[in-house]
């Protein structure tokens, strides 16, 4: 049995859930929904940012805040997922154990992939204009396939690491939600106070929304080298994301709780 | 070497922080042979396994399956042991036939031989009627009953079944007991943890009897029975006085243990029918007032008494059976 070839039996046994139980893609799709509603329709009226439209500011953003909730989602179904029996007889099956893990983390990958799409497609019908030239987009959906990728295998170690879906919970809300903020993800770095400001500075989401910005607006932003090189910036947090999670997943996951 | 033992540990730890769930567990299972390792809740028995099966660490001792560590040579011992645990390894979210495909599969098998084996066990576990529900709708019996199936979608070396009657219903242990035995007869390798002594009795050719993560006593269940005797009478006083009355009374003749807060007396009963018609004849002869009296099949309780002397540990989670 090779890897590669358990990897996809194990992905397809994720992705069959979906259908089964739609309840669990609400966190990757109405959430991000509710909160271009939200900003859009309520906050945004408030906001006004200098050269470019509130709509086009706002969904790079949303698209960089809903990528950083992709952790919490993926980290509150890990933790369910790997609370389930059936994980018990895979690791007693002559399979590779990094399967997987891999399978957890190409099935939380569909979920993020599919929750993006709605996302744009429901920005697009509400009239978001991504000035994007094709060689743009190819490089934006590269990269944010890459981020994807590197934010679900930190969902997934987190989920492996805490002791529930609850615990999850309030991590997400504790850390990542409040970073999700402090990004320039609604409101320009440059205004904050000077506090948030840093924090946001080089908080690793403000090289994702900086990247979409830039890519799709042209905009650029200063005030660290992160924001000045967003690209370049965001492809290294993916990298050392990646470095880290990759191997402590699977220490984590060889290792194994009391039972 | 011809007979090498199919488990064998030495040593075998695990701890829990402060907590010792193994110490130092020597056991042996030849090729062939079915072993049960029967103790109450708590004694050790699932960790032991999980051990075996490469899902825990152990932190003492070895462990060996067909001759491969557990630790340093997991990969070989994952490709010989099959566990079939207390809790269903199943996906909830996947019907009945679609989880032993999938099983099927992850052993390295294609497309229609997957299929076809699945096919097989369907028929052998009497799945059908349940095939295309999902597992997460099924009756805890249903669900045993897939879940053994996809533990032997190869004929495993050795098969660990971890408590495989546990909760179920008197139909679906029946069910679980002819799978098992008929497997036996094939001659699979068998290791079976249990609580009930009449489940190792049924099927076991070596029971190991363990508490507290330790072995207190092993040997064939017949060796077993003659020591914890095969029946008892169970006689319950009407009241305190009585009761005292009647310990005097049977304490003369017969060989006893007694509860007093139970106001029970339970009569070894080798000869069973006979015993029970001495008993009460006793009882009546002397007039004293008793609200049952009973022959019932010795219990966990009864083994750990006669052979160690002491009850289980785990008292709430063993109630003592008084109906016949």
């Amino acid at each position: 049995m090779t890897a590669v070839r358990s990897t996809a039996l194990l992905t397809v046994r994720s992705l069959r859930a979906i259908p089964r139980v739609p309840e669990r893609l609400l966190d990757v799709t109405i959430q991000p929904i509710v909160f271009i509603l939200l900003f859009l329709y309520v906050f945004g009226s408030a906001i006004h940012v200098p050269g470019v439209s509130y709509k086009d500011y706002l969904f790079p953003g949303i698209i960089g805040q809903s990528l950083a909730f992709g952790i919490i989602g993926a980290g509150v179904a890990t933790s369910h997922d790997m609370a389930e029996g059936v994980i018990d007889r895979f690791r007693s099956m002559p399979i590779s154990r990094l399967s997987i893990i891999s399978a957890q983390v190409m099935g939380q990958f569909c979920e993020q992939v599919l929750g993006m799409t709605i996302v744009v497609v429901f920005g697009l019908i509400l009239g978001w204009n991504p000035h994007l030239t094709a060689a743009h987009a190819v490089e934006l959906v590269a990269l944010m396939v890459f981020a994807m990728l590197a934010f679900t295998w930190m969902g997934v170690l987190l989920g492996m690491l805490v002791r529930s879906p609850d615990a999850m919970q309030g991590i997400g809300f504790i850390v990542i939600f409040p970073l999700a903020f402090l990004a320039g993800t609604f409101v320009p770095i440059a205004g904050m106070d000077a506090v948030p400001r840093a924090i946001a500075q080089w908080d690793p989401i403000s090289a994702l929304v900086g990247t979409v910005r830039g890519l799709t607006e042209g905009v650029s932003s200063s005030g660290s080298w992160q924001l000045g090189h967003p690209e370049l910036a965001m492809a290294l947090w993916c990298l050392v994301i990646i470095a880290v999670c990759v191997p402590l997943a699977l220490r984590r996951f060889n290792r194994t709780l009391a039972g | 070497m011809t007979s090498l033992p199919a488990i064998k540990t030495r040593g075998l730890t695990k701890r829990f922080g402060e907590f010792t769930a193994v110490a130092d567990l020597d056991l042996r299972v030849e090729t062939g042979t079915v072993v049960s390792l029967l103790g109450p809740n708590g004694a050790g028995k699932t960790t032991t396994v999980r051990m075996l099966a490469t899902l825990l660490r152990p932190d003492g001792g070895s462990a060996q399956v067909g001759g491969h560590d557990v630790v340093h040579d997991a990969a070989q011992v994952r490709r010989l042991i099959s566990l079939t645990g207390q809790f269903a390894a199943l996906d909830p979210n996947l019907t009945a036939r679609e989880n032993l495909v999938l099983m099927a599969r992850l052993r390295g098998r294609g497309r229609r031989d997957a299929a076809d084996v699945t096919e097989r066990l369907i028929e052998r576990f009497a799945i059908c009627e349940f095939r295309d529900r999902l597992v997460k709708k099924l009756s805890g019996g249903e669900r045993r009953r897939v879940d053994l199936a996809a533990g032997l979608i190869e004929t495993p070396h050795v098969l660990v079944l971890d408590e495989p009657t546990t909760g179920l219903d008197p139909r679906s242990r029946q069910i679980v007991w002819s799978t098992i035995r008929s497997l036996v007869d094939e001659g699979v390798t068998l290791l079976l943890t249990t609580q009930y002594l009449e489940e190792a009795d049924a099927l076991a050719d070596r029971v190991v009897l363990i508490d507290h993560g330790r072995e207190v006593a092993s040997g064939t269940p017949a060796q077993l029975k003659t020591q914890v005797g095969a029946q008892r009478v169970d006689v319950i006083a009407a009241d305190a006085a009585e009761f005292e009355r009647l310990r005097v009374l049977l304490d003369d003749r017969f060989e006893i243990s007694t509860s007093a807060e139970q106001r029970t007396i339970s009569v070894a009963a080798p000869d069973e029918a006979e015993d029970l018609a001495r008993v009460a004849a006793a009882v009546a002869e002397d007039g004293i007032a008793v609200d049952e009296i009973a022959l019932r099949r010795p219990t966990l309780d009864d083994a750990f008494l006669a052979l160690t002397g002491h009850m289980a540990h785990d008292e709430d989670e063993m109630p003592s059976e008084v109906a016949a």
